[in-house]
């Protein structure tokens, strides 16, 4: 009885043992939305992207596993604000305020701002013609806050979305939606829309990954910063840029 | 750029019906949850406990009176600043959490309509007769109350299914979740919601051909 006893406690402590062990190396918990092309999307039921091959190279990096969360993107911060992920990888641009409420490592992308219409739309050729139209950003994304900040802001009519900007914009319910370049380039050279750039990009972007200011989200952030450091000296960040985009937007 | 790539549809078909299972589950836990709590509701309300009463209301006008979205994200999101251990439920737990405490709030007033609704002559008739409060609910007035209730019910059911396309918002990939992310890989849009639509309308079809059959037999009793 005592045997039996001194086993199922033994087994217990084993099973308690190897789960602290577990939570130690527990997988980084990398939030994304899914529904960024080229950064982040799925095809074929399997997720893909830029940022996805970057977060595994970091993984691999750290000699940690990562775990990757997708959720619409509204969700994200409240998800990296409760604690359910660690950070988020979505294109996040570094601005002020989120500069004082998260801990973000070194930018892994640089890039700019891009105003994009309907293929055949000569009206607007760039951020200075959008006065008096109807322009598309997704809710939560910073490019909404670079529209606001245009001292003709009041004359925009801007919109916001939770996802389909290009569609809706192909679809000429709105006159133009604003992202990054980058994307913006590859949707329209990869995807069936007919959507074309207006004018060069209008303002820098820096993208970084955001972590929680708290003591541990500042050490997790400085381990990630490394292994980023790492990735870029041995040119593996450029190479998975030059994979998805046929160019560096890794460096300034 | 042709109007609808069907072999794409085709190849959407088996991988949005990997995730049914989850919003299935997801639903049924919360359809079988949220009716046991919309029967102690009911009860409550038909009954007029004291003090429980007056806080079964509260629970039924805020549950009622603010939309599901909001309450998924002031519980997921919202309440887990405050009340750090929340953050251990996940977001399926949640979404099922959701449901639960939304729909019961809808459900309690339909089962106390119901059970209200059954005539007050069957009462006199089977008290009259001696039968007990117990005996009274069990033998006279549940059944005929349920067969009042059932359409109504159904009917929160298949909303519930189409609700749980709401829970990609708190991060679980369920049917809608799984459609919106292949439809930002591919951007052929009118193809993925096109075939999301038809599944979730397949799905309530089936359930309404249940419902027909279970009222059928539920209406043996008054047929001539």
């Amino acid at each position: 009885m005592i045997r039996r006893l001194t086993l199922m406690l033994l087994s217990v402590g084993a099973i308690a043992v190897s789960g602290l062990a577990l939570a130690q190396e527990s997988p980084l918990r990398v939030g994304m939305s899914g529904g960024y092309f080229p950064f982040t999307f799925v095809e074929q039921d399997t997720l893909k992207g830029f940022e996805v091959d970057v977060m595994n190279a970091v993984g691999e990096e750290m000699g940690r596993e990562v775990a990757f969360v997708t959720a619409n993107f509204s969700g994200l911060f409240g998800m990296l604000e409760s604690g359910r992920i660690d950070t988020i990888a979505n294109q996040i641009t570094i601005t002020d305020e989120r500069e004082a409420k998260y801990a973000f490592t070194k930018p892994y992308v640089y890039d700019g701002a891009q105003v994009v219409t309907k293929r055949g739309n000569d009206e607007i050729s760039g951020v200075e013609d959008l006065r008096g139209k109807r322009v598309a950003v997704n809710l939560g994304s910073n490019y909404e806050q670079l529209l606001r900040e245009l001292p003709y802001a009041d004359d925009i009519d801007i919109r916001t979305y939770e996802s389909n900007i290009e569609q809706d914009t192909a679809l000429g319910r709105v006159d133009a939606f604003v992202m990054d370049r980058v994307s913006a380039s590859q949707v329209i050279k990869e995807k069936p829309l007919p959507l074309q750039l207006a004018g060069q990009p209008f303002s820098e972007i820096h993208n970084a990954l955001p972590f929680r200011d708290t003591e541990e989200g500042r050490a997790l952030r400085d381990d990630v910063d490394a292994a980023l450091d790492a990735l870029r000296d041995d040119g593996t960040l450029s190479e998975i840029s030059e994979r998805w985009f046929g160019t560096d937007i890794t460096r300034p | 750029m042709s109007v609808l790539d069907l072999d794409y549809m085709l190849g959407l078909v088996p991988i949005l019906l990997s995730y049914l299972p989850l919003t299935l589950a997801m639903a049924a836990a919360g359809m079988v949850l949220a009716l046991a709590l919309a029967c102690g509701l009911a009860v409550i309300r038909v009954l007029k406990i004291p003090g429980l009463n007056a806080a079964t209301l509260l629970f039924i006008s805020f549950f009622r009176g603010t939309p599901l979205l909001v309450q998924l994200f002031l519980f997921y999101y919202g309440l887990p600043q405050v009340l750090s251990f929340l953050t251990q439920i996940g977001g399926i737990t949640a979404t099922i959490m959701g449901l639960t405490l939304h729909f019961s709030a809808y459900m309690a007033e339909s089962i106390r309509a119901a059970i209200v609704g059954v005539d007050r002559s069957q009462t006199e008739a089977a008290l009259s007769i001696g039968m007990t409060n117990g005996q009274l609910m069990r033998r006279i007035v549940l059944p005929q109350a349920t067969r009042v209730a059932v359409p109504t019910l159904m009917n929160y059911f298949i909303d519930m299914i189409k609700a749980t396309s709401l829970a990609f918002t708190l991060g679980v990939t369920e049917l809608m979740g799984a459609t919106q992310k292949e439809a930002a890989g591919s951007f052929l849009y009118f193809e993925a919601f096109i075939t999301v639509a038809v599944i979730y309308w397949g799905i309530v079809e089936l359930l309404a051909w249940c419902q027909r059959r279970l009222e059928h037999r539920l209406n043996e009793a008054y047929r001539r």
